[in-house]
Formats: structure tokens, sequence, C-alpha cells
């Protein structure tokens, strides 16, 4: 439905200051990651501004020429895809069993799962780090891997739960009919038509792992195994100097593919957010 | 599955069969999260109820102790407040905001993706190092508000606001954080509400002469409420349980008014050592957020049944 | 910090202490067809380090963390020149990671929970509360003595606990605690900060000037030293030597009273909002006329602003009603864990890192102060002399600082468990942020904080520890 243009207008003065005060701190940190410590510490200096030296990329060259910045990028992009792997494989079949297969107690069951939530990883990581070091886990990526679906899981399988409801049964049955097994159905028929779904299972898990930080400090000390988080707060933190350019820098580099991603699935997101959380 | 060693017909017929097949796709679930979450869940609420120290997983039983003697804490008390004043505050802000953004982001117009990529930055930035940007942007020197203001002639530049120095400018600013990050997931689920309302439900409000506030009142809120449910769940969730941003910013102060329970319980059971009380600290609310949960979760599932 | 992977060799194959390999781990994590993308990664990462042992029989292997020190070139010596050269001399595979100082906590108790991680594990502040995990550190004690005599008594203070006769941690360097001024203000004001009165009476001078004192009330690591330093000064103290608490006293009344008097006249709000980065940054930015901090602001200085560091002087801290009493600014202990792989062997490192310790002083920019006094020959001799000082001999008055002014936290107690809770709990810098925004009078704040006090005091003794 074209607007008109009064309406667009309005659309725009609402849009218009939300985008830019939620993106208003990013912009603040590319100004900051591109300034020399002399100007950022020199309170007469207009901080929109640069001088004394500023604008430099010095903070970047340092991140990825005497950090291992990259590679603790690598080690999240890793966790996350392991942990979106092993979130679909065990959340599909159960979400599809919890929609089509069982009963009332289904229901409770998700809505049980999804009180995984609220347990605070505060102190959990105690526990869960002797679980850790008996699987001879202790500093390893696996870790991450075997910890994150603990959390990931539930809220995939309450999804896609509710998004399996809403495929209609006639489809499965035509096929069911026609000789194939219910395994058969639910790989050929049903999680093809589910792709939205899944795919915002995917994005989730995905946003979960890169923000997690509480097991990453427990379980990661090795420096070529750490991620972004825990990494960037060893190097660029240190005892009271904090390398303010670096950490801006470091913050943006994964913030703006990241958004990016969301940005170019979000439809997709929306439709499998729609199709999940109602049915 | 694991019933590989059984004849292939046989298997095949347990696989057809929904009393089997349904418990054997649910259990790998079930395990999972019961090993990772229940487990250890169990070994916290032991652990509330002892004496442990620093670490160690074992300790006297003092029954109920921890939990009695939180009471006589003053500072328990404020970070109990606090953990419910951000939490209500900060959804309050953030379904507000959601509900407004979401409205006008269903439309079409110029520049609506980049538009969108800027207000989804805070969801995609890690929690721990985005709240690293507002540490800077709220410093006490070096704040770029306080620049601002100050160049506007609208605070003293000699003594300008401490944002996170004053007990209630730095609740505001946690609170401030919170909703930021929170805004943009709460936006995304909401379009996706809106993109749940049937056609049919459109054209019969404007059959009806609906258009403008009365339609947004009568037609699109009410049906847009139980999604709006599941954003206020997640980000009830998301900000009862979160440490980060108060550890970051404040780390409680100044002078412990900005203490939440997370943040207390870290401080109390790892930082100082005090291991049973502080797992009867983190454990405190999770009675009260259990029963907030599943009954929001009903509600929403009860709405869109109906 | 080029390069922090630390090992003197990780072998690829070999997961420290066992003889599982990366690739059957993940196999076992089940992470499936990601199993090939991570094993190509890691093959490519490991390739930088080429092991120095190839065909030589490893003794074991020592698993080291520490925090990332404040002068990266330090951890630069420490990881690659040090523990390589003691490696190869001892024939020992030597593994240091490296962790955000305020990360540690959490990571200790992980491991502590786990019963398994690092051999050696360095605190930041004496760990107290971990004692039962530990050994008694007291044959390293001893074996450092008998070649470097006698330990300085607030490192001995600050590891042993005289109830359980037991060294909870083995200390081997500490940070004096200097007073770090602006000579060219001062000089403006006509005084010298020799005494918190003059502080005082400095104070309303130096901030109309638009240069505030900044001895911060927050919850943060540099307000809880300065502020235990200051209720010394008035002779107010948390505990007595028999670690009973003594905290309600008319010298905490008159400490309180003062900082809030010096809050009022020659502070600003920003003190209640500080990071432990912020009175660096304030110094540095040049607003600050005076704070209290180990040596980083004036080491930063010369990196970035040498004119501005040149005007930055140092002395000890403020003499108070009561005398000259400064604290260590942070311990630097270690402990082994019971659970420790290898004991023996780290037991030796410390022994060895101590015993010779002028490379870590000299490496640390004179940060890190040596536990045993004799380990480090003319220590004044070396820190007058440190070439970048300006004025020269700038550094000559730490090792003053460090022989007279530099006491644990909890003196004249010895540091416990309950003191470290309070300290943890940013308990101090509470009371006197309160006083000092009048939430609450100096009598009243005296009275409450004690009674608290007495209850975590009450807690540790009844498990055992005070």
């Amino acid at each position: 439905m074209p607007l008109t243009r009064r309406s667009k207008l309005v659309t725009y003065l609402v849009v218009g200051p939300f985008a830019i005060v939620l993106a208003f701190p990013f912009y603040w940190m590319l100004q900051t990651s591109l300034k020399t410590e002399l100007d950022l510490y020199n309170t007469e200096n207009v901080p929109f501004g640069f001088a004394n030296g500023s604008p430099t990329l010095d903070n970047y060259r340092f991140l990825f020429s005497d950090t291992q910045y990259a590679h603790w990028l690598l080690n999240t992009v890793l966790v996350g895809l392991a942990v979106v792997v092993i979130t679909l494989v065990i959340a599909l079949p159960a979400g599809y069993a919890l929609a089509r297969l069982s009963g009332r107690w289904g229901q409770s069951l998700g809505v049980g799962l999804f009180l995984v939530y609220l347990v605070p990883p505060t102190l959990l990581f105690l526990p869960l780090s002797r679980v850790i070091a008996e699987l001879g886990l202790q500093d390893r990526l696996a870790s991450l891997i075997v910890v994150y679906p603990g959390f990931t899981i539930p809220f995939a399988t309450w999804l896609l739960m509710g998004f399996f409801k809403s495929i209609p049964r006639e489809l499965e049955d035509a096929a069911l009919v026609d000789g194939a097994s219910r395994l058969g159905t639910l790989v050929r028929i049903v999680f093809p038509i589910s792709v939205p779904g899944i795919l915002t299972v995917i994005i989730f898990t995905f946003s979960l792992c890169v923000n997690e930080f509480v097991y990453a400090i427990a379980f990661i000390t090795a420096s070529d195994s750490k991620v972004i988080s825990t990494g960037i707060y060893t190097e660029l933190i240190r005892g009271d100097v904090f390398y303010w350019g670096a950490l801006m820098a470091a913050t943006l580099i994964p913030s703006i593919p990241l958004a990016l991603l969301y940005n170019t699935f979000l439809d997709r997101f929306i439709a499998g957010f729609t199709g999940g959380a109602f049915r | 599955m694991e019933a590989a060693a059984m004849p292939r017909r046989r298997r095949r017929d347990l696989l057809e069969e929904r009393r089997f097949l349904a418990p054997a796709l649910i259990a790998p679930a079930v395990v999972f999260v019961g090993l990772l979450v229940g487990a250890p869940l169990a070994l916290s609420v032991y652990l509330s109820l002892t004496n442990a120290t620093a670490g160690s997983l074992t300790g006297d039983f003092v029954g109920l102790d921890n939990f009695s003697h939180l009471w006589s804490d003053p500072n328990f008390r404020t970070a109990l407040r606090n953990t419910v004043v951000f939490t209500l505050l900060a959804n309050a802000i953030v379904v507000v905001g959601a509900a407004i953004l979401s409205h006008f982001l269903v439309r079409d117009f110029r520049g609506k993706w980049f538009l969108r990529f800027l207000i989804l930055l805070p969801w995609a930035a890690p929690v721990a190092l985005s709240t690293i940007g507002f540490l800077w942007i709220f410093d006490s020197l070096f704040s770029v508000v306080n620049w601002t203001l100050v160049h506007l002639s609208l605070v003293d530049k000699f003594n300008p606001p401490q944002w996170l120095g004053e007990p209630n400018k730095a609740l505001a600013a946690i609170t401030t954080v919170h909703a930021w990050r929170l805004l943009p997931f709460a936006t995304v689920i909401m379009i996706a509400g809106l993109a749940s309302i049937p056609k049919e439900v459109d054209d019969a409000a404007k059959v009806d002469g609906a258009t403008g506030l009365r339609k947004l009142w009568f037609v699109t809120l009410p049906l847009q409420l139980p999604i709006a449910t599941i954003a206020v769940l997640f980000g009830i969730v998301f900000t009862a349980t979160d440490m980060a941003v108060v550890y970051i910013l404040t780390r409680g102060g100044p002078f412990n008014s900005t203490q939440m329970l997370p943040m207390w319980a870290f401080q109390t059971g790892i930082q100082a050592g005090s291991l049973g009380p502080g797992a009867a600290i983190a454990l405190f609310l999770l009675p009260v957020l259990a029963v907030v949960t599943v009954l929001m979760l009903l509600f929403a599932r009860r709405v869109e049944v109906t | 910090m080029a390069d922090d992977r630390t090992t003197i060799e990780r072998p690829d194959q070999e997961v420290a202490g066992g003889h599982t390999t990366r690739r059957e781990i993940l196999k076992k994590a089940g992470a499936g067809t990601l199993l090939i993308v991570y094993g190509g990664a890691v093959t490519k990462t490991s390739a930088a380090g080429v092991p120095q042992f190839r065909g030589r029989e490893l003794a074991g292997t020592l698993r080291i963390i520490q925090w990332s020190h404040f002068v990266p070139a330090y951890d630069k010596w420490f990881d690659n020149v040090y523990v390589k050269r003691w490696g190869q001399a001892n024939d020992t595979e030597v593994i240091v990671d490296h962790i955000n100082q305020a990360d540690i906590p959490a990571r200790a108790a992980a491991e502590v929970a786990a019963q398994s991680g690092h051999d050696i594990f360095f605190f930041l502040s004496p760990p107290a509360a971990y004692e039962d995990q530990v050994i008694d550190h007291a044959n390293i004690v001893e074996e450092i003595s008998k070649k470097r005599g006698k330990m300085k008594p607030v490192a001995l203070k600050a590891t042993y606990n005289a109830k359980t006769k037991k060294y909870f941690a083995f200390s081997d360097n500490y940070a004096p605690d200097p007073v770090n001024y602006r000579t060219d203000l001062w000089g403006e004001a006509g005084l010298k900060p020799t005494t918190w009165d003059n502080v005082l009476k400095a104070a309303p001078k130096l901030r109309a000037m638009g240069h505030p004192i900044g001895v911060g009330m927050s919850n943060e690591i540099d307000s809880n030293m300065a502020l235990m330093a200051m209720m010394m000064c008035f002779g107010s103290f948390i505990q007595n030597k028999e670690q009973r608490v003594v905290l309600n006293s008319k010298e905490t009344v008159a400490v309180l009273k003062f900082a809030r008097e010096l809050f009022r006249q020659g502070m600003s709000n920003e003190i209640f909002a500080w990071t432990a980065a912020s009175n660096n940054q304030a110094m540095l930015a040049g607003k600050l006329s005076m704070t209290m901090n180990a040596i980083s602001i004036t080491r930063s200085a010369e990196l970035s602003n040498p004119d501005l560091a040149s005007k930055i002087d140092l002395m000890p801290i403020p003499k108070g009603p009561h005398g000259r009493f400064g604290l260590e600014h942070v311990m630097g202990a270690y402990v082994i864990w019971k659970f420790a792989k290898n004991k023996a062997a780290a037991q030796k490192f410390l022994v060895d890192l101590e015993t010779k310790y002028i490379g870590a002083f000299e490496n640390s920019k004179f940060y890190n102060f040596p536990s045993w006094p004799s380990a480090v020959p003319n220590i004044t001799r070396r820190v007058e002399r440190d070439p970048v000082a300006k004025p020269a001999g700038k550094y000559k008055v730490l090792a003053e600082i460090a022989d007279k002014y530099t006491l644990n936290p909890g003196w004249p107690g010895n540091t416990n468990a309950a003191i470290d809770e309070i300290f943890n709990k940013f308990m101090i810098p509470q009371m006197f942020a309160e006083v000092a925004q009048g939430k609450r009078s100096p009598e009243e704040a005296a009275k409450v904080y004690d009674r608290s006090f007495r209850g975590i005091f009450q807690k540790w003794r009844n498990l055992g520890k005070i």
C-alpha cells in the first residue's frame, strides 16, 4: 500500500530518531576507535572532531597485528556455528514430536524447557565447570560448544513446536499414505517447509552464543581458544589501563557484519517467528 | 538412533509407533537440558543450603540460614529492589518503543533497509562489549553526553552530572542500556506480531471505518498483545538474570545503590568466596520468575488459540 | 604482547597432562561435520608455534595463569624470555595463560569446582577464602628465606593465616601505593601534600583552579586502597592484631568527617562514578591535582604525554593525626592448588622466580616490588636511575615507600578471609561515600559498618579461618 506524503513524513520522523539513538553508540565507537590516546585524553578537544594525530587506523592495526583478534573472531564464529548445528539436530525432532505426537504433556514440557532461561548463569558455571573438566574439555573451544546448547535448545524446541503446528497435517498424511515413513516424511516434507522457523532458530542461537561471556571466562583461558568477549578483556584492559580506541574498534568489527546478516534475513526471521510463537 | 542393532523391520515398526517415536525424538533434548542445566541447578540449590566457600562444591548443611540472613543485609534489599525496578522500567520502555517502531517498520518506504540496519545494531553487538561502549559514553570526565550538555549550556562545566556516580542517574543509565540492547529484538518480535494479523481483520476494520488511533487501539493492539507478551518475557529474562551491564558500568556503585541480584550473588559467592550465601542470592528470584513465565507463556498461547 | 601464545611449546596433538588429541575431544563433543572445519583451523594456527623440544622427552608440564600485566612488556618478557629459559633449564614444558584481572575470581572458583586447571594460579589480592584448596606454601617461603633472608612483613601478613598456621598463598611481589600529584598546580597553591591537613587546606584552591583532588569513593580497587590507608593515618582500623573488629571508634568518626570535608571542599561528584581506570585518565587529562595510585599513571604519561609526566611527582601517603601508614596497591599472590598435577615443578618455579627477581622488577618498570627485598640488590639505586623518569630520580621515593609505608590490608592484623570479603564487596568505599553524600552521619556509619563487619568476621570464624 503506497503511503501518502504525510504518513511518509511521519514515518521518517518516528523511525529516524529511533535509528539515531540506537545507532549512536556505534557512531561513537567509530569516532573513538579512530583517535590517538593524546586526542582522547584532551578535554579541550572537540570530541566530535579529530586532533593530535587523529584520525588514525592504529587501533585497528594494533588489534590485528599485536593481538590474536582475528583468531578470537574465528573462534566465536566456530562456536556459534557448531552450537547452531547441535541445536538444530536436537531441537528439530523434539519440536516436531511435541507438536504432532504428544498430547497435553507436550505443551507443558515445552513450557518447562523454557524455564531454563531463568536460571542465572552467575553461579551455574561452577557445577558446569566440573562437568567440563570431567569431559576433558577445560580450555578447549569444545567446552562452550557442549554447554551453550543447554540454553539454546529450549527456545529452539519451543519455537519449532509452534511452527510445526502451523503446517497443515494433510501434507504429511498424503506422504504417509504414499508409503513414506514418519521420519522420511519429516525430513522430506516437513523440514523444507519449515525453513523460516529454522532460520529464526539459527539467528537466535547464534546471537545468544555471541552474547554469552560468563562461561567463556570460566572455561577458557588459553589465548588461542578464547572468544572475542574474553580475549578482548584480557588484552585491552590491563589492570587500570583501558585501551579505549582498540576496545571500540573491537566491538564495532563484529557488530556491523552481524547486523547486516540479521537485516538480510529479517523478513524470513519474522515469518519464522509468526509461524512459531503463536500456533 | 541407537536402535541400530535391531533388525530393520522391527526398528521401522517401532519408529512408526507414536508411543515410542515421540519420546525417542524428545529424549535427546530433555537429556541434554537436564544434564547441562537441571543437574547444575539442583547442585546450586544444594549449595544455597550449605556454608560452602570459594568454589568448593560441598559444605556443611545449614538449612535455610543463608536465605533468612539475606533479609538483614541492606545491600541485598537494595539489590532486590533494583532488580525489580530495572526489569520493569526497561521493559516498559522497550514495549512502548517496540510497539511504535514496529508499527512504522511494517510500512514500505525508501531507506527502510538502512534504517532497519541501524536499529538492529544493538542486537548484533555482544553485550559485554557494547556496554564498554556505554562506559565510555558515560565516563566521569570524557562523557560525550556531558560535553554536549555543557556546550548547550545546560549543565555546569565544573560539576557536570555523573551518570554512573549518582544513584538515580546511575539507575537511569543502567535502565537505558538494558532498554537500548533489548529494543531491537522486541521490535522484531512485534513486527512478527503485526505480520500475523490476518489480512481479513485489516479489511474488516476498514469497512467498519476504523482508522488511525481507533484502529490501533481497538484492532491492532489487542491482536498484537500475545506477541508482545513474548517480547516482554524475553525482556524480563534478559534483564533480571543479566549481570554484564551492572558489572561493567558500576559494579553496584555508587555505594552499592545500583546493586542487583545476579551482581550481588557474584560478588558474594565468587569474589568474596561465600558461595553458600551467594547461591541463595542467585536463586532468590527464581520461583517468582518461574511463575511469571509460566503465566505469560500460557497467556500468549491461550489468546492465540481462541 | 605481539604473540601471546604463551607457551614454550604447545604441541598440536597433546593436551596438557593428558593424551587426548584435540580431534578426539571434538569428536567426543559430537561436533560432527564442523570437526573438519575446526581441525583445519587448529592445524593452521598451531603451526605458528614451532616446538623447541622436538625429539626430547619432557620431564613434565607446568601450567601457570596470571593477569595481563598493565605493562605489556612484562608479559612479553615473562612469557617469551623468562619462562622459556626456565623451561629449558628444568626440562619442563611451561604454559602461561593470561586473564583480565577482573576475571581472576571467576576462573579461580571454576578451577576449584572442577578440581582441575592450572598448577600455579595468580591472584592480585591475598586469596584467603581459598585456604582449604591450596597447599601450604611454607616450603617455598623457607627455601627462599634460606637464600634471600627475611620476607617483607607486608607480604608475610598478607599470606599467612595466624590461626591455622598456614601460608595460604605465596607473595612474589607487591606494588607500593604512592601519592601522584601535580607539582605545578600545588606550587601555585603554595603547599605540598605531605599531610592530610595540607591536602584539605589546598583542596579548595586547587578545585577553584579547576583541578580537584581525586581520592575515589567508588566500587573499585583504587578507592578501596586509598580509603583504607587514609583510615590508618587517622588511627582507624577495621580489626586489631587479634583479628577482632574495632571499627566503631572515635578515630573512624574522625576520618569519615575528614573525608566528607575533603569531598565538600576539594573534590567533585566524579569520585563516586570511578572505575579503576578513571583516576589514571583524569590525571592524564591534566584535570586532577592529586590522586593515589601505583605507578601506572606516570608510566602511561611517559609514553603518551612526556610533558605532563614531568609535572607529576610521587610522594609517600600524607601524614595523618596518627602517623603515616600506607597500603600495598596490589599484592601479587601465587597459589598452588592441592589438585595441581605438577606441584614439585610449581614450587621450584616460584622459588626460582623470587630468588632472582631482578628481571621481573626491571621489566615491570618497577611496578612489581620483590617480597624479599634482597632478591633485587640495590633497589634504591635502581629506581633512582630510572632512564625515563622526569625529573630524574622521580622513582627513588618508591623504595622509601616500600620500606616504610607499605602495609597489608587489615593491618595491624593479618589479611584474612573477612577482610577479603569486605574488600571485595567494596564496603569501605560504600561507608565513605554514604557519609560524604550525607546519607549517614559519621557516627552512625561507624556503628552500622562495625556491626556488619562483625557479622562477616563471625561467619569466617565459624568456618575456622580466623
